[in-house]
């Protein structure tokens, strides 16, 4: 074993200790730290084929691996360990990356604060009386806290984006089909995305380079080359930014407003042009997903019963209707639960149309607005705050499902729209973090990475934006 | 439209997803905020110039071959049981009322 794969091994254990309190872990260990050295050390260093060597990289748990269990952050999947790894994580394994850890997430990754895990909520690492947003909450964790530099998370509707604002770091979503999701334990098929967290820019686009690229095994995947790292500028000249009014509402919390404001700023200090759009139809984007997305997991969510995958609870007696319900009714946790009922509501007899077929309606708008805005006639990049509002505290939005929702409602657009876009971290507010987001057009991530590392350059992130 | 406490009974029914008597209540309340705030879709009367596709147009088709089982274990693995290639469930009982 070289030294370097042992020393990461050894390091990132320590650091996992340390950060216990997060709980931002489901599953990891020495040995199995040590056991991905060992395999790492085998790799060339130097070879091209290993422009990961020796990078610690933690994993969303709804990522499937045969060495770890699976949980999904459920009960219904409690010890579950998958026959295969997926198609993404492969990639980084053979690129030379030592998987650190599973990460907890909401509950099949539905949810925006981390506090639907059957596990325990992950506590923020600035504040442990707030959440570090979600569902993606516990890889957000991990890099924010300084454990790992990069982790991957999954975006249905926001899942990296608004816990990377939350949290501090950089959290990027690739173009739908641009990474596969063979081994992504599915939610809503149609918007699902293996997306990535890193400490910077750089970070997160050297693991998405090596993740993206056609795959047989997902025939969502777009058959374009996989990313190359995109070389950095050290200037935004040439590139229009468009502010979406709609994503500035009159009552934006006043330090989002202010981050942004500051942001902008760097824009045109670094030569970038800034031009007021509209996308009218992004105001319907929350409740237009919480059609589609429930709608989707209902059907995604169907396959555990108890038969096939994961413990039987409380059912193995009875018939096997019997066992269908108290395995899904005791296993499935309450949002879970709350989305399969929606989405069974809103596919069945006599509402399929006025709800399904009319969100697939409203879907389409919403891409076109953005076609739009960025098309031959439009700008180049779109910036917007990420989130509404810093990291909220815990328990304050649990008990009333749509005011959790809308946590999501400058990131979920973009999400059914199938576009990259990324959360930068661009400054802080009374000590927490605030993400600036910047959305491209389809299939040009090395643009937006490009212009988002030029800001990196020059923002503060770590400075209070009202001082 | 506003949900009712056997509307909700049958939609668990059709999820087949058990719900205890002391939950249902909190379950209709929230069932009913949710679908009414997604109802404000109907003041939207506009028609997109193209149905929406997530992914490419056209969905790649790969060589029909087949390849080596990829599965690292053996369902028994990972299934509550399974016997002589088959997985195990209670008997079929009668089925109750929809």
């Amino acid at each position: 074993m070289t030294a370097t794969a042992g020393t990461v091994a050894r390091d990132v254990g320590a650091r996992l200790k340390a950060a216990d309190s997060l709980n931002a872990t489901l599953s990891w260990s020495q040995a199995a730290l040590d056991a991905e050295a060992e395999r790492v050390s085998r790799l060339d260093p130097n070879a091209e084929a290993s422009p990961l060597y020796a990078v610690p990289i933690a994993l969303k748990d709804n990522l499937v691996t045969t060495e770890q269990p699976t949980t999904c952050g459920s009960r219904i999947l409690q010890g579950y360990v998958s026959p295969f790894t997926g198609t993404a994580v492969n990639r980084l394994r053979n690129a030379g990356a030592v998987i650190a850890c599973k990460a907890n997430l909401d509950e099949f990754a539905m949810g925006s604060s981390t506090e639907h895990s059957a596990y325990g909520r992950v506590k923020h690492p600035l504040d442990p009386e707030r959440v570090p947003g979600g569902s993606s909450g516990g890889s957000a964790a991990l890099v924010a806290a300084g454990v790992v530099p990069a982790a991957l998370g999954s975006e249905t509707g926001g899942s990296v984006r608004q816990p990377a604002s939350f949290c501090g770091v950089v959290g990027v979503k690739p173009s739908y089909g641009r990474v596969s999701r063979y081994g992504l334990v599915a939610f809503g098929s149609s918007l699902d995305c293996i997306s990535v967290f890193g400490r910077t820019v750089h970070d997160a686009a050297r693991v998405l380079s090596v993740m993206s690229g056609p795959d047989p095994l997902d025939a969502t995947t777009v058959d374009r080359p996989p990313l190359p790292v995109p070389p950095s500028r050290s200037d935004l000249k040439g590139l229009t930014f468009g502010l979406p009014k709609e994503y500035f509402p009159a009552d934006l919390h006043p330090g989002v407003r202010a981050a942004l404001a500051r942001t902008i700023g760097a824009v045109r200090e670094l030569g970038g042009s800034i031009r007021e759009v509209s996308l009218p139809y992004s105001r319907y984007a929350v409740p237009t997903y919480y059609i589609i997305a429930p709608a989707e997991a209902a059907a995604n969510l169907a396959r555990y019963d108890g038969v096939r995958y994961g413990p039987r609870l409380n059912g193995s007696s009875g018939d096997i209707r019997t066992l269908y319900r108290s395995t899904r009714g005791h296993g499935f946790g309450p949002e879970v639960r709350r989305r399969i009922l929606v989405g069974t509501y809103v596919l069945s007899a006599g509402y399929y149309d006025a709800y399904y077929r009319k969100a697939q309606t409203v879907r389409a708008l919403i891409a076109q607005d953005f076609q739009r805005a960025l098309g031959p006639e439009g700008v180049d990049l779109l910036l917007t705050p990420t989130t509404p509002t810093p990291a909220f505290k815990a328990g304050e939005k649990t008990e009333d499902p749509v005011a959790m929702y809308l946590a999501d409602i400058f990131v979920c657009a973009i999400s059914l729209a199938g576009l990259p876009a990324m959360s930068l971290p661009v400054g802080r507010d009374e000590g927490l973090p605030i993400g600036a987001q910047i959305i491209a057009p389809f299939f040009e991530e090395a643009r937006m990475l490009s212009a988002a590392a030029a800001l990196e350059r020059v923002l503060r992130p770590e400075e209070e934006v009202r001082a | 439209m506003s949900i009712g406490r056997d509307q909700v009974l049958h939609v668990a029914n059709l999820a087949e997803i058990g719900v205890a008597e002391t939950e249902l209540a909190r379950l209709v309340e929230q069932l009913n905020s949710i679908v009414s705030y997604v109802e404000q879709l109907d003041q939207v009367t506009d028609a997109p110039a193209e149905p929406f596709l997530a992914g490419p147009v056209a969905a790649p088709l790969r060589e029909d071959v087949v390849g080596p089982d990829r599965l690292a274990r053996d369902p028994a693995a990972f299934a509550p049981e399974f016997r002589d290639g088959f997985f195990l469930v209670p008997r079929h009982g009668a089925m109750e009322e929809l």
